[in-house]
């Protein structure tokens, strides 16, 4: 051991925030940063999510081994209660992930830290809907996906409560400053309450959630739908919220009491069948049991290639790919997410415009790359590998997402992005 | 978005050699963030000697912190009561997405231990969690110890035995050579 991880340790430990464990990553073993909530309700890092999905075929939560397929976004109220919560320590991740990112050279999204906007340069297309939603909101920390250059005044209510918050902050550094405002349900604005987020990153309560259900969820803040059944409740944040705010979560908890009563029954018992059936599946995933999906020849998994809008990770159908974004990490399309308007920040921070090219990626075919393992040719010409008869013949490049001029219509239609196995 | 660092995930199958092509070309430096790592392992080793686990113990050998040894005794009440062994783990670069390579050092006569010390448990390979440590690691060995996994044996003629246990304690105590350090 050398000095310097000693004194890691030291400073973790000379901080004066207390993290409450319940706040930590199990994979970094350190406070959430950027945190990202798992449809099973398991809250993890952003790079360690990333970092722990399986890049050939379906990923797994650390925690409970949940299957899922796609990698969520951030959840920016958590985000932000974080940085209330444990200022210091938020901050001491917040370089030393950048640290970690500028050796990797792959970015997070960036946040603005007063409106936790995302700092991009470009507009998305649905600003306009998004800025209606914003403003009728005081929330303005949990818009994540839109992209849009709303400027930081536009949710001045949010600016205005973290002024408010912030002489408190400094005075004691515990979670005590934290405001019911900061912890509302994105539909109900009212307390959250077993709040359930969303592969969007937003969350709302699992009440709200089941009322608007008519078998996809969809969020009504960002307009997209969530790509697996209901997400099982983050139980951390509900019992934060209960710690924090017990007098207004009791009277929420009465107030839901009836309707929980009809209409979570139905609820619970989809989602433990499904999550009991993955989780049977997931205990005897072999190599075998994934032989139906691979055996097909006409499966088109793009290996560690991950869509940046619905976050589907590994690409599983057509893959578009940005030709005109430089990072390293590339930005890809899904053929749904390619099919709808949305042009999306990529979820590492790229610069993607709209004036961005894509261009549909030619896919491996599973027995190409199987032929490939075995005759140890796929390395010097995939290409030639490709079946003569290949059905997936690549496509012009001047292919242009459909332009459309209405904007809502056009997001609802948004396909759910299930994976094609 | 593409894999960063190529990192393979929760389930570390073998990754068919040619998925590079479709990725980014980008990509082929595989960079490895040490400091994290070494951050991490230094947290576990924190909690482990915190938590006072009766029957395991770790540590990092003196000048490397990706090598570590470590001890577990075995379990009251079965074959291995009394005996102690020691282990190995070597952890990869990309720990903890990829789990540590595990070795008994001590020679122990069990079905799924081979001669050689290797030991086939399923949560070092493909069911690998990055949110086991090598509290969990341990603690999962020692378990085995008392209820092996007789259907895929590395010892045969362990896991022969295994059902006549008044044998299986003998033959335990005659091969047993207690680590000298």
């Amino acid at each position: 051991m050398d000095n310097q991880t000693v004194n890691n340790v030291v400073d973790a430990d000379a901080e004066s925030e207390d993290i409450s464990e319940s706040f930590l990553c199990c994979i970094c073993l350190d406070l959430l940063y950027k945190p990202i909530v798992l449809s099973c309700g398991h809250i993890s890092c952003f790079w360690c999510v990333h970092k722990s999905m399986s890049i050939i075929y379906k990923s797994h939560c650390p925690i409970c081994r949940h299957t899922y397929n796609h990698f969520p976004s951030i959840c920016l109220m958590l985000h932000l209660l974080l940085s209330k919560i444990n200022p210091i320590a938020y901050k001491r991740r917040e370089k030393q992930i950048l640290e970690e990112e500028k050796t990797m050279g792959s970015f997070s999204p960036q946040f603005d830290s007063h409106s936790c906007q995302p700092l991009l340069d470009h507009m998305g297309n649905s600003a306009q809907s998004f800025t209606i939603v914003n403003e009728s909101t005081s929330e303005g920390g949990i818009h994540e996906n839109n992209g849009t250059t709303i400027p930081v005044q536009s949710s001045g209510g949010t600016v205005a409560i973290m002024e408010k918050n912030s002489p408190k902050n400094k005075l004691n550094g515990n979670r005590k400053q934290i405001a019911v405002t900061d912890v509302l349900c994105s539909a109900c604005k009212q307390l959250l309450i077993h709040p359930v987020a969303l592969n969007c990153g937003h969350v709302y309560c699992e009440t709200c959630i089941i009322k608007q259900t008519d078998e996809k969820i969809r969020c009504q803040i960002c307009l997209c739908l969530n790509p697996k059944g209901c997400p099982k409740v983050c139980l951390e944040l509900d019992r934060l919220l209960e710690e924090q705010f017990s007098k207004e979560y009791a009277l929420r908890k009465d107030a839901i009491q009836p309707n929980k009563v009809q209409s979570n029954h139905e609820s619970a018992t989809t989602c433990s069948m499904e999550a009991g059936k993955l989780g049977f599946n997931a205990s005897f995933l072999s190599t075998g049991e994934q032989l139906p999906m691979w055996a097909d020849p006409r499966s088109k998994i793009y290996f560690g290639v991950g869509c940046d809008y619905c976050g589907m990770y590994p690409i599983i159908g057509d893959r578009y790919k940005c030709k005109d974004c430089m990072e390293a990490v590339g930005f890809d399309l899904c053929g749904d997410c390619y099919n709808t308007r949305s042009k999306l920040p990529g979820r590492f921070n790229q610069k993607h415009t709209q004036e961005h090219k894509l261009e549909l990626v030619k896919p491996i075919v599973i027995h190409n790359v199987m032929r490939g393992l075995m005759t140890g040719q796929l390395e010097d010409g995939s290409s030639a590998l490709i079946l003569a008869n290949d059905i997936f013949a690549p496509v012009s490049d001047d292919v242009q997402p459909q332009e459309n001029t209405s904007n809502t219509d056009n997001i609802i239609e948004e396909n759910e992005s299930e994976p094609a196995s | 978005m593409a894999t960063v660092n190529g990192y393979q995930g929760n389930t570390p199958v073998a990754a068919p050699v040619g998925t590079a092509a479709s990725r980014q070309p980008v990509n082929a430096p595989k960079m490895v963030d040490s400091q994290s790592v070494l951050k991490r392992l230094q947290s576990e080793l924190m909690a482990l000697m915190m938590s006072g686990d009766c029957g395991i113990s770790a540590f990092p050998e003196e000048d490397n912190i990706f090598l570590w040894k470590g001890t577990i005794q075995g379990i009251k009440d079965t074959v291995f009561e009394g005996t102690e062994y020691k282990l190995s783990l070597s952890f990869p670069n990309d720990y903890p997405f990829n789990p540590p390579t595990v070795k008994f050092e001590t020679g122990c006569f069990h079905p799924n231990v081979d001669v050689c010390g290797n030991l086939c448990l399923d949560i070092l390979k493909e069911n690998w969690s990055s949110a086991y440590d090598v509290r969990t690691i341990l603690l999962s060995i020692q378990s085995v110890l008392g209820e092996p996994n007789i259907s895929s044996p590395l010892n045969s003629q362990a896991a022969q035995l295994w059902s006549n246990q008044e044998e299986y304690r003998k033959v335990v105590l005659k091969l047993y050579k207690p680590p000298s350090a």
